[in-house]
């Protein structure tokens, strides 16, 4: 049985989301916290290098830029929150980075457009799918 | 070491009495060659030990002080370059002696050694390139404390002063993590313990001979009195950031009173409660810092570690609290506009306070963020407190905070903030974005100048509307010319060879227009008079004095707190109020017919 081919996307984007782990470690050498994003970057670059775990790919994809726009709209407007704003940015925070921080972010909707169904991202993470 | 050398070359009592004032001595100081000692500080001690007055001596080494103090006395010569000379006296209430006093020779380098300012050590240190890695360490080091005193230059291995700086970031230190290598591999290297040769001049005139200070002690060895202020009722008051206390000095009795303010919801540190905030150092929740006085006569007070802006009523010795805003951290410097309306700067949080006490509303307005990194930073940054507040006094957050690898000047950091007497606009450094600003209050325009100086920290106006402004970093004193958007700067002089300064506060005396200066790295206080373009240089009689704001009274006094941080490192082992009467010593001269 022939292996499907890595599409163009999954190349790019699993280079990017490497350069990011990169990028974040070399912060967490000063700031420790930044490991944590770093590691799961590597960890995402890996599964979409990989074809592996789509679903699991995908729910950290939404998962980081649902606590990226908390995060951004808790800041900008949360003052309706009152002592609980802090708390609530606190937790968005800390997701965000738990799911990849910042970059993963900037790369989230170029991702999640290429994981609909019938798009080149969706089909490598299912392989199965395209033999039947 | 001090040496107690009992010089008394004539004891003359004369009898005379002297109005509100008991013990009196005029005499001579002398050089260990017989020479007139210039400059030198002749302090008299009262008998308890708990307040002290201290006059110059001329340029033919005379003096003359008359203070309130009777009983067992003691009198102190001090002099850069000789060791102090102690005398004990038994003073009556209304006697007059002449008492003259000669000082010696250290018997080696190390007992000189001990007599010099922390500027001199720290000037020594090895920078691996000065102008590159050692502004870090002033900004960073220097502003909670000196850094080459008794206490903080002791010998340490590179490990232990890795710590004491990761100890210190604890404490709000923002060095990054490259910055705080050099800083502990320099300080391992430079504070070895071995003695040196060094010479340090103050700087005698005439001027500093007409001058007197006072100073009287307060609080315990971890008092933390930031700032001091002279309000109506004559009282001095200061805030103790470390112990929750609003302290007040009768100057005219010496008596001393605590109002501590009250309790808030907050853990020990307030929202700061995840930072490491060493036991006995910060032991409040509100942190009391700057203070500023309504025409009503209540007295309003930052909270910087609830971040709480609270009143204080003189008459009824009530306080009252005010939340300032729920992003917000570190309410800093306050002060006073013309129509009565409080402002403050909320330093952490690059934001500006705006409190109108007829109607208690509170208006927190962001200030510009000067670039895309200050704006993550100063937005994230209360995010990051919160964080850290969930695990109290682990510090955990810092592992997320940008200025590991930025170092401190990634934050903007709106410190320093005074009312222009011409317009009434509002105006604030910003300490580490090296900018001031203008916010006029009836629009809130705000618009911003680059500094030509780094480190614009405590600035005020005189009487005219020109804005001095002190450059912490950079050891200089610069004025502003709000009509022609014009900078000029002027070096603050050293005492000694390779030294800088570290220039905290500053303030205008409006009635005179000189501007007196604090000088922390090396125990003076300048008074810099515009007209001549001049400086004069008033040493501290106290070692290790960190003064961080300046207040004056009617009669012309100017005023100020020792804050060190801690407070035990300073001569006493406790801070003091200190007032500065710049024609103290010609009246005692006078008065004595010296």
């Amino acid at each position: 049985m022939a292996l499907p081919t890595r599409p163009a996307a999954a190349w790019l984007f699993a280079v990017l989301l490497l350069i990011g782990a990169g990028l974040t470690a070399f912060f967490g050498l000063s700031a420790n916290g930044y490991l944590v994003p770093a590691a799961m970057l590597a960890i995402m670059a890996a599964l979409l290098w990989l074809g592996r775990a789509g679903g699991l790919f995908k729910a950290v994809a939404i998962i980081n830029l649902i606590s990226g726009a908390v995060l951004v709209l808790t800041l900008a407007f949360g003052d309706v929150l009152g002592d609980r704003k802090l708390d609530v940015s606190g937790v968005a925070l800390l997701v965000n980075l738990l799911t990849g921080g910042p970059l993963l972010g900037l790369l989230a909707p170029g991702l999640l457009l290429g994981l609909r169904t019938g798009k080149a991202l969706n089909q490598w993470f299912n392989p199965a799918a395209i033999a039947a | 070491m001090k040496k107690v050398v009992t010089t008394l070359v004539g004891f003359t009592v004369l009898m005379q009495p002297l109005l509100a004032q008991a013990a009196a001595f005029s005499g001579k100081v002398t050089l260990a060659d017989g020479q007139p000692a210039y400059g030198a500080m002749v302090t008299v001690f009262d008998a308890a030990g708990e307040s002290r007055q201290t006059v110059y001596t001329a340029a033919d080494g005379s003096y003359a002080i008359r203070t309130p103090y009777a009983g067992k006395l003691k009198v102190r010569a001090r002099l850069a370059g000789s060791p102090d000379t102690l005398s004990e006296q038994q003073a009556s209430a209304t006697g007059s002696a002449r008492l003259d006093l000669a000082l010696g020779k250290f018997a080696d380098q190390t007992a000189m050694n001990e007599s010099l300012s922390a500027s001199a050590f720290n000037a020594r240190l090895p920078w691996p390139d000065v102008k590159r890695d050692r502004p870090a360490f002033v900004s960073q080091c220097n502003y909670c404390h000196q850094m080459g005193n008794s206490w903080t230059r002791i010998p340490r291995d590179h490990e232990q002063w890795i710590a004491e700086v990761d100890k210190m970031e604890g404490l709000l230190a923002m060095p990054s993590r490259a910055q705080s290598a050099t800083i502990a591999q320099t300080l391992w290297k430079g504070f070895d313990g071995k003695p040196f040769a060094a010479q340090q001049n103050y700087g005698a005139s005439a001027e500093l001979s007409r001058g007197k200070v006072r100073e009287w002690l307060v609080g315990d060895g971890y008092t933390f009195i930031h700032d001091a202020d002279v309000a109506k009722d004559g009282l001095l008051y200061g805030t103790d950031e470390g112990h929750d206390i609003l302290w007040t000095l009768d100057r005219a009795t010496g008596k001393i009173e605590r109002y501590p303010l009250p309790d808030i919801d907050l853990p020990r540190g307030g929202i700061f409660s995840g930072m490491k905030l060493p036991i006995g150092q910060f032991t409040g929740k509100h942190g009391p810092h700057s203070m500023a006085q309504t025409s009503d006569g209540r007295i309003w007070i930052t909270n910087a570690l609830s971040s709480t802006l609270m009143s204080f009523d003189p008459a009824t010795k009530q306080f009252k609290t005010y939340q300032v805003g729920h992003d917000s951290l570190y309410p800093h410097t306050v002060r006073v506009d013309q129509d009565d309306i409080v402002w403050f700067t909320i330093v952490a949080s690059n934001q500006m306070g705006r409190f109108d006490p007829r109607t208690e509303e509170m208006t927190v307005m962001r200030l510009p963020h000067n670039g895309f990194i200050r704006w993550t930073t100063d937005m994230l940054f209360p995010t990051l407190m919160r964080i850290g507040s969930w695990f109290p006094d682990q510090a955990v957050h810092l592992n997320l905070s940008t200025h590991r690898f930025f170092g401190e000047r990634i934050l903007a950091f709106p410190y320093g903030i005074d009312v222009n007497p011409v317009d009434g606009s509002i105006w604030y450094a910003k300490l580490y974005a090296s900018k001031i600003g203008r916010i006029d209050p009836r629009t809130m325009e705000v618009r911003e100048w680059d500094t030509p100086m780094l480190g614009p920290r405590r600035p005020r106006f005189d009487a005219k509307g020109i804005f001095w402004i002190p450059a912490f970093d950079e050891g200089g004193l610069m004025r502003f010319d709000p009509k022609s958007e014009t900078f000029e700067t002027f070096r603050i002089p050293v005492v000694g060879k390779d030294e800088y300064e570290t220039p905290y506060a500053l303030n205008v005396d409006k009635k005179t227009g000189q501007v007196w200066m604090a000088a922390n790295n090396s125990d003076r206080i300048i008074r810099f008079d515009p007209a001549t373009r001049t400086f004069f240089t008033y040493p501290s009689p106290t070692r290790v004095t960190v003064l961080r704001d300046f207040s004056f009274t009617e009669d012309g006094q100017v005023c100020s707190s020792s804050s060190n941080m801690p407070a035990a490192a300073i001569e006493d082992g406790r801070p003091n109020f200190v007032c500065i009467e710049p024609e103290g010593g010609a009246a005692d001269r006078a008065a004595l017919g010296s």
